[in-house]
């Protein structure tokens, strides 16, 4: 019976009424719990506010997002595809040296060059993005406002850049004409800039050293690796004077010539040379030999009966996991039977690179390495060579050699040695081998958020990149948000400790002073239980009312700090805003500590003794 | 209705010791009763232990020693054994009895400052859970001469308006026993008559049994059914013991 009219529901009322009747008494609670919860309010919109408002000016601008490199270094395209996987970074393109990286520009007045910066960019640039300007693509550029006003060429029109170069004493320039798409805002730099595609950068880097760009109709060379080796084995008939062994290394570009016995030259060239043959190593101690150097003592032995043969000592491959150390031998019919060993299907040395096809053979050892030699006899073997960049191609089996090591013609151990020392590149389409590009010298590289830049910043200085960036700008930030944090919690916790003392010290007295009532609700039939909630609900209801009370405060106050600020802020800009999602939060512990603050009062109020106190006066 | 040969109250060796710094006051009751609808006075000088042995009734002090102790339940079910829930400290059961079974009349006050006349009136039956018509709190407020003050405030009321509204609130929930503490000390003589005589009338109308404690033997003497009286024998320095029983047993 008593649970289905339980008087406990009566107990709410009761306090409201409580509460009402003394209503200056709760007015001043409402009033002190307005008084400490508003300037907390108050607190934390300012900092959000403030911290906001600097944050935004600098998020506005995708300056402060910017990463630079201090110094050009080459970058490997490795090293750009792992920058751009992590998870900070916002936008990353290669740049190359920044000399190269300039293009004369056509003035519209004059009708004569200017030269401007060269910049590359790419989908997702944000400083083409956020300063009013699109992303060109191939044949299109962007240009800052200075480049606009000063070559007078507006959005829409045609840019006329020129390249030049010095090619054996003569000049030489290539033209193209590039569209405008779009021209920055003045915030994106001072300096006259033209933001093109990487392409048009690279084309125009490798312009300047010589190569064609085929697609833009630029004339030049292709970029066909040098030949280079460790020497040569010169071997004739009869020994040579000394006077003419030392004519050999003047003006030749060799260093040294030294005899070598039959045993060293196997060593060198895979064979024993015939008997009473002369041999002689030529060689220039820490370089490496070139075809000029070559040519020049081949100049110089004309008419003797002789064998030139340039090696390449130590260079290794690997073909399905096993490493070998193949020979460099390119025999023509004419030195095979003067040396007595058969003649390599690829011909003789002649200083040309040959084509692909022929470059790429190998004789396989029919003593040794049996299962290759099978294996391979009529398929192509793939292999690879290390250098500075891996290249990997695939060698057609010209037959068997009863050398001990695989034999392959000596130009393509040239061309891997020179691999050694500059990278190259192999396209099995294309034009074989070819010298790969000189490496990106530096990047422009964006954080994908303010935030992000001190942890890039760091990620970059810890590989060894010296890098700048506006980090000092968002650390003084990071460092004042932590402050007034601190200081919001500090203050908090004073107003905590305030709000729960007004609360616990008038919910108290107000069970003292209310004694006899609460004595004659025990008589009339509310057990202790229902009584306990008497204070528990009148602590509820004021801290409702005090959190109401100080948000009505906060919002008179906020409005006066940023009218007063009004002038300093930008439309939309807030020096005290408090971000609403922290309500809830701000509610839900004013009810907890109102209830934790009334559990005295309400344990006082469970201990009235009616017998006591329905006879007080 | 509950059987007219169930008590509404039923004591029987009661003792309540009250220990007041070095004195010792032992109140004895071997036996008390309360028929239904019957009007008892309980009389005596102050600090003969009247008050104590109503706040006993009232289920609001505890008795120290009591062989048998029964309240009428508001339900007409089994008497509820009172002498147990005080020993299981069943406070919450005594509480539902309070509300369900007794009104309580104050000897002074009684009335929530903090709410009107009508709510004051109203509580009771509200926490009881009984339905209240508005017809019965104006008939038995302008039986009581205090329909007028029903918007009022309890303390712009005389104290003589004030008793007469407790009274009010003591019975319209209906309860089988009312309380009545001294109900007219604090008023003279003349309007203390007035309201006795209107709050005996009510209950006669209303078959509720009452119980007042008053030291006036004139005011309450031939308006009750069974009076209870006091003999204090000092029997120490700190030892007083007061022994309550019925007149009628004293005359014999």
């Amino acid at each position: 019976m008593s649970e289905r009219t339980s008087p406990i529901r009566h107990i709410p009322a009761l306090a409201a009424s409580h509460l009402l009747h003394e209503w200056v008494m709760s007015l001043c609670l409402v009033v002190a719990l307005a008084a400490v919860i508003a300037p907390l309010f108050v607190l934390l919109g300012l900092k959000y506010g403030t911290i906001q408002t600097l944050r935004e000016r600098l998020v506005e601008d995708p300056i402060f997002r910017e990463i630079r490199p201090t110094q050009t270094q080459v970058f490997s395209s490795q090293w750009f595809a792992e920058l751009s996987s992590w998870p900070e970074t916002g936008f990353i393109t290669p740049t190359i040296l920044p000399l190269s990286s300039v293009i004369n520009v056509v003035q519209n007045d004059s009708g004569k060059t200017k030269l401007y910066d060269l910049v590359p960019t790419a989908p997702g640039d944000p400083l083409l993005l956020e300063n009013d300007g699109i992303v060109p693509v191939d044949g299109e550029v962007v240009l800052t406002t200075e480049a606009a006003l000063e070559s007078g060429i507006g959005v829409g029109e045609e840019l006329i850049v020129r390249v030049t170069r010095s090619q054996d004493g003569r000049k030489e320039a290539a033209e193209s004409r590039l569209r405008v798409v779009a021209v920055l805002d003045q915030r994106a730099g001072s300096l006259a800039r033209v933001y093109a595609p990487l392409s048009l950068v690279l084309d125009v880097e490798a312009y300047k050293e010589g190569y064609a760009a085929p697609a833009r109709g630029w004339a030049g060379a292709t970029p066909e690796p040098y030949l280079s080796f460790d020497g040569a084995v010169l071997l004739l008939p009869e020994p040579l004077p000394a006077i003419t062994r030392t004519g050999l290394i003047i003006n030749s570009g060799f260093g040294r010539i030294a005899e070598l016995s039959a045993i060293q030259v196997r060593a060198l060239l895979g064979f024993l040379p015939p008997q009473d043959f002369a041999a002689y190593d030529l060689f220039t101690p820490g370089s490496p030999v070139t075809i000029s150097s070559l040519r020049a003592v081949d100049q110089k032995l004309r008419g003797r009966t002789r064998a030139l043969l340039p090696y390449v000592r130590d260079l290794k491959v690997t073909a399905a996991g096993n490493t070998l150390q193949p020979l460099g031998l390119s025999i023509n019919a004419e030195q095979a039977q003067l040396l007595k060993i058969p003649e390599t299907p690829w011909g003789g040395y002649n200083g040309n690179l040959p084509e692909c096809d022929r470059l790429l053979q190998a004789l396989w050892p029919s003593a040794k390495g049996r299962a290759l030699t099978e294996q391979t006899e009529h398929r192509e073997v793939e292999v690879q060579a290390a250098g500075v960049g891996e290249v990997a191609f695939a060698l057609h089996s010209a037959g068997t050699t009863s050398f001990e090591r695989p034999v392959l013609p000596v130009e393509l151990l040239g061309v891997l040695r020179t691999g050694k020392q500059r990278a190259i590149t192999f396209e099995p389409d294309g034009q074989c081998f070819a010298m790969a590009r000189g490496g990106y010298r530096g990047f422009r590289l964006y954080a994908r958020s303010i935030d992000d830049v001190p942890v890039l910043y760091n990620k970059l200085r810890s590989q060894g990149i010296d890098v700048l960036a506006e980090v000092a700008a968002i650390e003084r930030i990071h460092t004042l948000d932590q402050g007034l944090t601190r200081l919001f919690l500090l203050i908090a916790l004073l107003g905590l400790f305030g709000g729960t003392a007004v609360l616990v010290a008038s919910l108290y007295a107000a069970v003292e002073r209310r004694r006899r009532d609460l004595g004659v609700l025990r008589l009339l039939g509310f057990a202790r239980r229902h009584v306990f909630f008497f204070p528990m609900a009148q602590g509820l209801m004021l801290a409702v009312l005090g959190l109401l009370a100080g948000l009505g405060g906060y919002a008179v106050l906020a409005g006066v700090i940023n009218q007063a600020f009004a002038k300093e802020l930008a439309v939309g800009e807030a020096f005290c805003a408090m971000p609403w999602r922290y309500l809830p939060v701000f509610g839900f512990s004013t009810l907890i500590l109102a209830v934790l603050a009334s559990l005295t009062a309400a344990w006082r109020a469970t201990n009235i003794d009616p017998a006591e106190v329905i006879r007080e006066q | 209705m509950a059987d007219k040969s169930t008590p509404m109250v039923y004591l029987e060796g009661l003792v309540k010791t009250r220990s007041q710094s070095e004195s010792v006051f032992e109140l004895h009751v071997p036996h008390f009763t309360v028929a239904p609808g019957q009007m008892v006075a309980i009389i005596g000088e102050s600090g003969c232990g009247k008050s104590t042995l109503l706040d006993i009734i009232a289920l609001v002090m505890a008795p120290t020693r009591v062989d048998r102790f029964l309240v009428a339940a508001g339900n007409g079910g089994p008497p509820a054994d009172v002498a147990a829930h005080w020993a299981t400290d069943a406070e919450g059961l005594l509480a539902a009895l309070r509300r369900d079974s007794l009104g309580y009349v104050l000897q002074t006050g009684g009335l929530l400052p903090f709410l009107n006349v009508r709510r004051n009136i109203c509580l009771s039956a509200r926490i009881k859970g009984v339905a209240l018509a508005a017809e019965r709190v104006e008939s038995l407020a302008r039986r009581l001469g205090v329909v007028d003050c029903l918007e009022r405030m309890p303390l712009s009321l005389s104290i003589g308006q004030r008793q007469r509204v407790a009274i009010v609130r003591a019975l319209v929930h209906r309860p089988r026993l009312v309380l009545a503490d001294e109900p007219t000390a604090a008023v003279d003589k003349g309007r203390a008559r007035a309201i006795m005589d209107d709050m005996y009338a009510l209950a006669r109308d209303e078959s509720v049994a009452v119980v007042v404690v008053s030291h006036d033997v004139d005011l309450v003497m031939d308006r009750a059914d069974t009076v209870y009286t006091f003999t204090t024998d000092q029997l120490s320095e700190q030892l007083s013991r007061s022994l309550c029983r019925p007149l009628a047993d004293n005359n014999r």
